[in-house]
């Protein structure tokens, strides 16, 4: 590691405000008893230490929550929608009935991070995050709970995703649009949340799915090689390189190395993804104090290398999850984007 | 000590808010901080950073394996207990509590299965589903329309029960009994929609509402749900936890408990106390039952029972019953609690019984819980539903026991043993029918939710004691002995519950008496 961790430290607390310097501390605090050195991981711990949020029925700041039992992949995930009237009154969701006839609601896929091993759509910061973005972008956002590595290794979360997807499209409740009522769906994740919208929107433009945009938080990307970002940054802000490492070797299949086309996106083993002509605009915003920027950065030039459509947004003092509390600049210019992100198509 | 970037604060750390306050923006997070706690708990955990990076593979391994944890809302003392397994003094030189986690014999129960790996925490994959998943809003996965209208005609026909037209609420039952007729009623949605039509026709119809059930039946019924489902082999595991390591160093220890029925938790405990390192104490176990009608003593039976598998174990016991149809009749005096031992209180479902409609005179409740604390046990542990079945309105009520019993009952469709099953679910619709049918006195199943337990028993002069993360872990342990994955257990500030795709269904805490001179025990 880089430089003395006192010195790291300080660093971090320079550019960090107090609230996240805290949060983040914490989490990496406890992500380091979870992770054992043999590349298993302390579920039991893991599941007792993570603050988890309950659906909301009654309504916080006019957002309600519920979960939904997705037969497909077995799963809970989490909608969070607008309250409206009838819910209140009756309690009752009436399943048939579009989101509305006469404008367009956007539904949101979100992808929550963790590294593909932490957290849930329950979890705390990931509930209150959706919940900000259901007043937002006016929106729908239903938060999947895909299933984690090491216990379910790559390709279980795409599947997941790619099951979550389908299950959305399909529901007639989550329609809306005056003429051509149809479910409007945007794929937004932070971490490896990032990751999985980037593969699950790849998935759905080879097989005729429409995905109206890609909005990608730090997305979580990497190579075997070193770059000159992960060299300098390693353990300045939370984050080391070794890890990335054990996150990347608990979710790719034994044996693989970083170049595989999960994590390196448009490296050696990549992709052609340039004749997918489904594929949606991205909003790819990236954290200038994140060690794995370069590989973001690369996945961004890939992109347009590729002739789809992409907006850097790059906020260099920023921190990984600096986007969990509403306390600072960051964060503000993130929710000014997204918003126009996604309401500029409607 | 660096200074941290002014970038704009919460409006809770402004200098306007008492510093006592609980800051709102870690709150959202799930963490519970006083403002005033903030910049130490930053350099605590500036600290821990510190001694992990030096010594992370022994360090890791020791927080992981062998340390207990704590209710992690609570930042300040989690972080404060890990520094102090490191002998790292805090830094603020003001804040004095230091926490000491207590290490434990951890419970045994004989027919855990050596080879269960405990590590690894299955993922939830839950069987089909049908029922109502959560509070007042509805989607279910058959998406059937005689289903949801089923919900819609039960909540309007309990709003107008609530305001008296029973008229009109008669027809309502007439049209769902018709819509019942189009569902299958042998699971799911129609099943349980079909015991709530009934609940709600006896309510109206019926003049016998509370049938006397003889004391055999109840316990029949009771022994098959804990059969059929994990909800109470939790509450007896997770109890029995709490209480082994409550005695631990005590010789002299006495369990009361406040419903013995058949004694079920407790050759687990005592098989653990025999097995504890320095020996078994003296255990005395007192059950409270209530009185039989045939004149068949269970109390004594059982207690024999347990006194010939203490005498295996060389455990010296000795066993009391005591009879009592309601907490409230019992003399403190009765339960003959000597000065020297350590008494642990057992309540399993029991203290909502003595409460009443009336939340601001509530005698029974204040009468029993103040001669608990005047035994001043070491330990109170209570298990509670999870559930806000004594609203004042009915249609609350109503609206809330639906959910929570469709929950329960989907919950119960992942077990195959019958009759166990069946007998599992005529004691969840009997609890049911007294929630919805009965009033006054007769309706005993008045449960309240846990953070309203804290309240009263906070208010009462106890104060929580935690159920740390190895209790998490037994609890995690138990259930992957089942085959049917759904079920999740949550820590929730010091306490554990279990429930059913992520909704609480049952609520474990443990409980101490605050300190303070007391007049001496009348007898």
């Amino acid at each position: 590691m880089a430089g003395s961790n006192e010195v790291n430290v300080n660093e971090s607390k320079r550019v960090v405000p107090l609230h996240t310097w805290i949060l983040i501390s914490n989490f990496k605090l406890s992500y380091n008893m979870l992770r054992r050195p043999d590349g298993t991981f302390d579920r039991d711990l893991a599941e007792f230490l993570e603050r988890k949020a309950p659906t909301t029925s009654i309504p916080v700041d006019g957002v309600c929550s519920f979960d939904v039992f997705d037969r497909a992949t077995g799963l809970l995930n989490r909608v969070y929608w607008a309250a409206t009237e009838n819910e209140v009154q009756w309690g009752i969701v009436e399943p048939e009935k579009p989101l509305s006839t006469t404008e367009i609601v956007p539904v949101i896929i979100f992808f929550h991070g963790g590294s593909f091993t932490h957290s849930s759509a329950d979890t705390a910061i990931y509930d209150t995050f959706c919940h900000r973005l259901v007043n937002l972008c006016k929106a729908v956002v239903v938060s999947v709970n895909y299933r984690r590595s090491p216990e379910h290794r790559y390709p279980c979360a795409y599947d997941d995703g790619w099951a979550a997807l389908k299950w959305v499209q399909s529901r007639p409740w989550l329609k809306s649009g005056r003429k051509d009522s149809k479910v409007h769906v945007y794929l937004c994740g932070d971490s490896s949340g990032g990751n999985i919208a980037h593969h699950v929107a790849v998935r759905a433009a080879e097989s005729g799915v429409e995905v109206l945009g890609n909005i990608l938080l730090h997305p979580m990307f990497g190579g075997q090689l070193r770059t000159e970002s992960e060299k300098r940054l390693d353990g300045k802000y939370f984050v080391t390189v070794q890890d990335r490492d054990w996150y990347w070797r608990a979710y790719l299949p034994e044996g693989e190395d970083r170049d595989h086309p999960a994590c390196n996106i448009f490296g050696p083993r990549g992709k052609c993804i340039e004749r997918l002509e489904l594929f949606p605009k991205s909003l790819v915003v990236v954290a200038g104090l994140d060690l794995s920027q370069d590989w973001q950065l690369a996945y961004v030039e890939g992109l347009r290398k590729s002739k789809q459509e992409v907006k850097l947004l790059y906020l260099e003092q920023a921190t990984i999850g600096f986007y969990f509390l509403p306390n600072n600049d960051h964060f503000y210019c993130l929710m000014e984007e997204i918003k126009n992100f996604v309401n500029s198509s409607c | 000590m660096g200074t941290y970037d002014k970038s704009i604060s919460s409006g809770s750390s402004s200098s306007s808010k008492p510093p006592d306050q609980i800051d709102s923006l870690l709150s959202g997070a799930g963490y519970k901080v006083r403002s005033s706690e903030l910049r130490t708990v930053a350099q605590s955990l500036e600290r821990l950073d510190n001694v992990l990076v030096n010594n992370y593979l022994e360090i890791s391994h020791h927080l992981s394996n062998d340390a207990i944890h704590y209710n992690p809302s609570d930042l300040f003392s989690w972080v404060d207990s890990l520094l102090s397994e490191f002998n790292q003094p805090v830094p603020m030189p003001d804040q004095s509590t230091l926490s000491d986690p207590a290490y434990v014999n951890t419970l045994v129960v004989p027919t855990l299965d050596p080879t269960v790996n405990a590590g690894v925490w299955t993922e939830h994959h839950a069987a089909p589903q049908h029922g109502i998943q959560q509070q007042l809003t509805v989607v279910t996965a058959m998406e059937e329309d005689p289903g949801i209208q089923l919900v819609h005609v039960l909540m309007t026909c309990a709003d107008t029960i609530q305001r008296g037209e029973l008229s009109l609420a008669g027809t309502l039952i007439e049209k769902l009994q018709d819509l019942l007729t189009r569902v299958n009623t042998g699971f799911g949605m129609g099943k349980v929609a079909g015991y709530f039509i009934e609940a709600l026709s006896r309510r109206l119809f019926s003049t016998l509402l509370y049938t006397n059930r003889s004391v055999y039946e109840s316990e029949f019924l009771y022994h098959n749900f804990y059969e059929a489902c994990p909800y109470l082999k939790f509450a007896h595991f997770t109890a029995n936890q709490a209480i082994l390591e409550a005695f631990d160093g005590h010789d002299c220890v006495h369990v009361i408990d406040f419903s013995f029925m058949q004694g079920l938790q407790w050759p687990a405990l005592i098989q653990a106390l025999a097995l504890r390192s320095g020996g078994p104490p003296f255990l005395r176990l007192t059950g409270i039952g209530p009185p039989s009608s045939d004149g068949h003593d269970s109390l004594s039976e059982v207690g024999l029972r347990l006194a010939e598998l203490a005498r295996f174990m060389n455990v010296r016991f000795v066993f009391r019953g005591v009879v009592a149809s309601r907490l409230d009749d019992i003399k403190p005096c009765e339960l003959q609690v000597n000065p020297n031992e350590a008494v642990a209180i057992n309540s399993i479902m029991q203290l909502h019984r003595l409460l009443n409609s009336n939340s601001t005179h509530n005698s029974s409740i204040d009468f029993v819980l103040a001669w608990i604390r005047n035994l001043n046990p070491i330990i109170m542990t209570v298990v509670e539903q999870e559930a806000n079945h004594n609203q004042p309105e009915f249609f609350d009520r109503f609206t809330a026991a639906l959910y929570y019993y469709s929950t329960l009952f989907d919950s119960l469709e992942a077990c195959s043993a019958q009759p166990e099953k069946a007998l599992a679910e005529m004691y969840i619709q009997r609890e049911l029918c007294n929630v919805v049918c009965c009033e006054g006195s007769a309706r005993v199943e008045r449960h309240e939710p846990l953070a309203t337990w804290r309240v009263r028993l906070s208010g009462a002069g106890f104060k929580p004691l935690q159920l740390g993360s190895n209790a998490f872990k037994q609890a995690s342990m138990l259930l992957t002995l089942f085959s049917a994955e759904g079920y999740c257990v949550e820590e929730n500030e010091g306490c554990l519950t279990l429930g059913w795709h992520n909704r609480p269904l049952i609520a474990a805490s443990a409980w101490q008496a605050v300190a303070e001179p007391r007049p001496p025990l009348e007898h």
